[in-house]
């Protein structure tokens, strides 16, 4: 990004070519209080273990990656709608070689429900946070967290166990009663931040040319607004000056990334919205992101990395469509999906398109991915599980599927 | 302002309560240990509505919720707990304020004070959500591959039906061993539910909406009392 | 005891401080870090001056040359000050110049190292400054109006649409700024009736918090723009500047009509607050003088001396103590001038 201020350099105006943050107006690090409690033998910080990755965040500040011994924070709307997200962020581990754990002893955030009923209070959102920290702590394993929004709540957790004395004290006495210790992650990592982390690892294993891809990003409100702090902005995409969470990915993977002017709204998820009022979050969605999008960027796809960003983007358009002939959709994935196809993952054995709703065969089309044949395999696999000649489809089984159609 | 938004509107139809009744929930809300770090003070610059999705669709304005929190007007309070509060989108745009106030932040406490006092406001809003919390609350995921169903989402295409119908299937067709499960997001083990159930009793959080919902509070309390008595936990 | 006042920083305060050190009879020895006098209105162009609309090199070249007529005053350019010891009396402070490094004997210091403009990329709305070409901060429009030439950068032509978004970097806790940074609203609307005089045919909008022009600026200022020049005042701050078909659009509420509003410019100027300049932070730390939350110069005894730092013997002055107007500057470094006289004359600190 060049910076045009010399159009207007005065003489003896010093203008930086470009923007740079500095530590001198960052605003307090939490790890300064979190190692504070720590040595006061109040709670237990789980360190990044080693290898881990350096990314930059605001102020000049960087935050550490784990590559590995990862403790996967499983996402309900993931899980349970888009089940390709998760799917596709465990292959390109497995791809890549790496190790983790995708743990039972995991219970979701609980966040989507609270911000959309308020049916909870803070404590029990704190205790809910802190058992799942303290259960990655017992695995021997580092968080690392799928939904945006849980990654938010956390952070948002994370900020009033830090403090306030009361809270803390109500919630290690709890933990105590369950026999678990008060842990709190070193570092609070979104899966999005290893993808970002990992980019060029994942470039290094890709097999398809995405060069003739476009894309628009949609960066997850709860990823970079709920609490400020601690989100990528690296100083190589937008300059710094935008979070360069999956725009960093996509430019990696080859993808050209096109910008429109509604990138800051959020989706129109609402979290009760999405369940009980859809019509406010399908005429959001629609209207001020995907509508915007097409005129503005014409992209062959979106990409986002959170689950209700995901699903509401996707499945808005459907109505939309039906309403009005010439509305024209966008496919949706996330970017942990788009990197696996990258790599050469199964359209439908990985990336489970078949969840999704909005037309993706055309993106797939120009990606060289033939869909007809890779729909057959897919099928294929389903009528040996229908035969009862196995059970479950395995990852053996995605990795000895025939991927030809991927090429 | 007008706009769409008065379509979608909540039906303002809730009973007039005396002052005292209207200061008592405001104390409330004051009371909550976020609300000193959510609400400093308003300069009505605008900048929480112009970055508000909501206040695009609806007669609503995250303004008006920090400075009427400001002014401590409690007649105005109350009228947003049964009117604005549930048109918010949680997404926490409002956060770029320049006094540091989180309008969306305000309105999660007092979304929490009208659970807990069982108002209309929340009844209304919450019709229809019940189910999700007894998911949420007795599972814990929010969201389950089950709860697709072409007649609970007729908008969003005939994905849902096709997922519904080979919904069995597809589960088993997913690689990792977590993902096999039909009734919760993932597969979560006993001594973790049962950990969960301990976090909702001793948080007070099941209480919370036994003014919302009273027959939801009794099934969830019995299948959570159930649950942790074979664990061998007295309550 | 020292009959020498030394004075650092050569813009508007450090001019003003060592010309009536000269005039009550004290030898002032002015440091300026560059190679001129003048500081920020010179090195930042600035056209004309809130608020009476001087000339600012007109303005400066008068002060400088005034002082130049002043025996008592010996102006060190390209010379920092890197040392000082002593007490309030008999300093001995390190200046290093072309000629190298020399010890100067001095009763008292006056610090008027000033202020550097807000840099918007630090800025929490999204203004994309330093991605469009057509956001321009209140100091690259200054550049425009001293040349009498005010164009679009990216198109070249004068605009027709052209607005000012107030308090970038001020007022702002997240940023770190609580303070009003007082001239703001002064110079946008300055600025505001300058371009309506230029480009007549343009429309020139302000969007702001609260509009600050205090006593007469009001009516110098205010007023005028308001009736004379049309210029609109929109309340409500502006959230995002986006690119749109080859135009800016500015999205934000109008808070006065409670309506959201996006708007087609060609032009923004963002209205960057005050913070403590580099020369400030590092002299405040050379002379070991105590600075505020925000890095300007800390005065010891508020309200009745607004002067003297928290180290008998030194005193600030201008921008250097926080956001200043002209007027304030050229007051304030008149009473730190008087107040360092007083010292030497007593030949003992200021009794307070």
């Amino acid at each position: 990004m060049t910076i045009p201020v010399e159009l207007v350099n005065g003489p003896g105006r010093k203008n930086k070519k470009e923007f740079t943050f500095s530590e001198e107006h960052a605003p307090e690090d939490f790890h300064d209080h979190l190692w504070e409690l720590e040595a006061a033998g109040e709670l237990v910080v789980q360190r990044v273990p080693e290898p881990y990755l350096e990314v930059p965040v605001k102020y000049g500040r960087t935050k550490k990656v784990p590559i590995g011994q990862t403790w996967h924070h499983k996402s309900c709307g993931q899980c349970g709608h888009i089940p390709g997200y998760s799917t596709s962020i465990f292959w390109v581990n497995r791809k890549l070689g790496i190790e983790y754990n995708d743990p039972t002893d995991q219970t979701s955030c609980t966040a989507w429900n609270y911000y959309a009923s308020a049916t909870s209070n803070q404590a029990a959102q704190a205790c809910v946070a802190m058992r799942n920290f303290a259960a990655a702590y017992e695995s021997d394993h580092f968080p690392i967290i799928h939904c945006g929004t849980s990654f938010g709540h956390y952070k948002e957790v994370r900020h009033e166990i830090l403090t306030n004395a009361k809270l803390r004290a109500e919630v290690r006495e709890i933990l105590a009663s369950m026999g678990k210790p008060l842990v709190m992650p070193e570092e609070m990592i979104h899966y999005s931040e290893w993808f970002h982390a990992m980019r060029h690892d994942i470039a290094k294993h890709q097999v398809l040319d995405f060069s003739k891809i476009a894309v628009t990003v949609h960066p997850a409100c709860h990823y970079y607004k709920l609490v400020e702090g601690d989100a990528i902005y690296d100083p190589e995409v937008y300059g710094g000056q935008r979070t360069a969470i999956v725009t960093g990915l996509a430019t990696a993977l080859g993808a050209e990334v096109r910008d429109y002017s509604t990138w800051f709204d959020c989706c129109g998820f609402g979290f009760r919205h999405i369940l009980v009022q859809r019509d406010f979050s399908r005429s959001f969605a629609t209207q001020r992101k995907i509508k915007r999008m097409k005129e503005e960027a014409d992209p062959d796809v979106t990409l986002t990395h959170d689950t209700g960003c995901v699903t509401t983007l996707d499945k808005s358009q459907f109505a939309a469509k039906a309403q009005d002939k010439d509305f024209a959709t966008i496919p949706v994935l996330s970017e942990a999906q788009f990197a696996a196809l990258a790599m050469g993952a199964h359209p439908f054995l990985v990336c489970q398109l078949h969840w999704h709703a909005a037309d993706y065969k055309p993106l797939l089309e120009k990606m060289g991915i033939d869909h007809e044949k890779a729909w057959a395999e897919f099928e294929e696999q389903c009528g040996r599980l229908e035969r009862n000649e196995a059970k479950y489809l395995t990852w053996e089984d995605v990795d000895s599927a025939p991927v030809e159609a991927a090429r | 302002m007008t706009g769409i938004g008065a379509a979608f509107k909540l039906e303002p139809k809730y009973p007039e309560v005396p002052y005292e009744e209207k200061a008592r929930l405001f104390a409330e809300i004051k009371a909550d240990a976020r609300y000193d770090d959510y609400l400093y003070g308003c300069y009505e610059c605008g900048i929480c509505v112009a970055a508000c999705p909501s206040a695009r669709y609806y007669d609503f304005s995250p303004r008006r919720i920090a400075q009427a929190a400001a002014r401590e007007d409690v007649e105005l309070i109350f009228e947003q707990i049964q009117e604005d509060i549930w048109d918010c989108s949680q997404c926490f745009s409002c956060l770029r304020c320049p006094r540091g106030n989180n309008p969306g932040g305000i309105i999660t406490i007092m979304r929490e004070v009208a659970v807990n006092n069982g108002l209309d406001s929340a009844r209304e809003a919450l019709k229809g959500y019940t189910r999700i919390i007894y998911k949420i609350m007795s599972t814990g995921t929010q969201v389950s591959p089950d709860m697709l169903q072409a007649d609970a989402f007729p908008d969003w295409g005939p994905t849902v039906a096709a997922t519904s119908e080979n919904l069995e299937l597809w589960r088993r067709a997913l690689p990792p061993d977590t993902h096999h499960t039909t009734k919760t997001g993932w597969q979560i083990s006993t001594k973790t539910l049962v950990e969960l159930y301990l976090i909702w009793h001793k948080t007070g959080a099941l209480d919370l909406i036994s003014e919302l919902d009273e027959g939801l509070h009794s099934l969830l309390e019995e299948v959570m009392e159930d649950l942790l008595e074979e664990e061998g936990y007295e309550l | 005891m020292s009959d020498t006042v030394v004075v650092i920083g050569g813009g508007p305060a450090g001019i003003e401080a060592a010309r009536n050190i000269a005039d009550l009879g004290m030898k002032a020895v002015l440091v300026e870090e560059r190679e001129r006098l003048g500081g920020t209105p010179i090195f930042e162009s600035y056209a004309a001056l809130t608020p009476h609309f001087d000339d600012a090199e007109e303005a400066m070249d008068g002060m400088i040359a005034a002082l130049a007529e002043r025996a008592g005053a010996d102006v060190r350019t390209n010379s920092t000050v890197t040392a000082i010891s002593g007490e309030a009396g008999d300093f001995v402070v390190t200046v290093d110049g072309p000629s190298g490094s020399e010890e100067v004997a001095a009763g008292a210091v006056v610090l008027c190292t000033g202020f550097t403009h807000f840099d918007p990329g630090r800025e929490r709305q999204i203004y994309n400054y330093y991605q469009y070409p057509d956001v321009l901060a209140l100091q690259d429009l200054e550049v425009m109006l001293k040349a009498h030439d005010v164009r679009v950068p990216s198109t070249g032509k004068v605009p027709e649409r052209i607005c000012w978004v107030q308090c970038v970097g001020s007022r702002d806790r997240n940023i770190g700024n609580e303070y009003c940074s007082k001239v703001c609203c002064g110079v946008a609307s300055k600025q505001a009736i300058e371009v309506r005089k230029i480009a007549p045919d343009s429309r020139a909008y302000i969007f702001y918090i609260d509009m600050r022009m205090y006593g007469y600026w009001e009516q110098q200022i205010y007023w005028p723009a308001q009736e004379q020049y049309h210029v609109q005042y929109i309340k409500g701050i502006i959230t995002e500047i986006l690119e749109k078909q080859g135009g800016l659009i500015v999205r934000g509420e109008d808070t006065t009509m409670g309506r959201p509003m996006e708007v087609a410019m060609d032009m923004v100027v963002l209205s960057v607050g005050m913070e403590p300049s580099e020369g400030t932070k590092t002299m405040a730390g050379v002379l070991g003088v105590e600075q505020n939350k925000y890095g300007f110069i800390e005065v010891a005894r508020p309200p009745l001396d607004t002067v003297s730092t928290n180290r008998e013997g030194i005193f600030a002055a201008g921008a250097a103590l926080g956001p200043a107007d002209l007027e304030d500057t050229i007051s304030s470094a008149g009473a730190a001038a008087s107040k360092a006289v007083a010292l030497i004359r007593r030949g003992s600190p200021a009794v307070v």
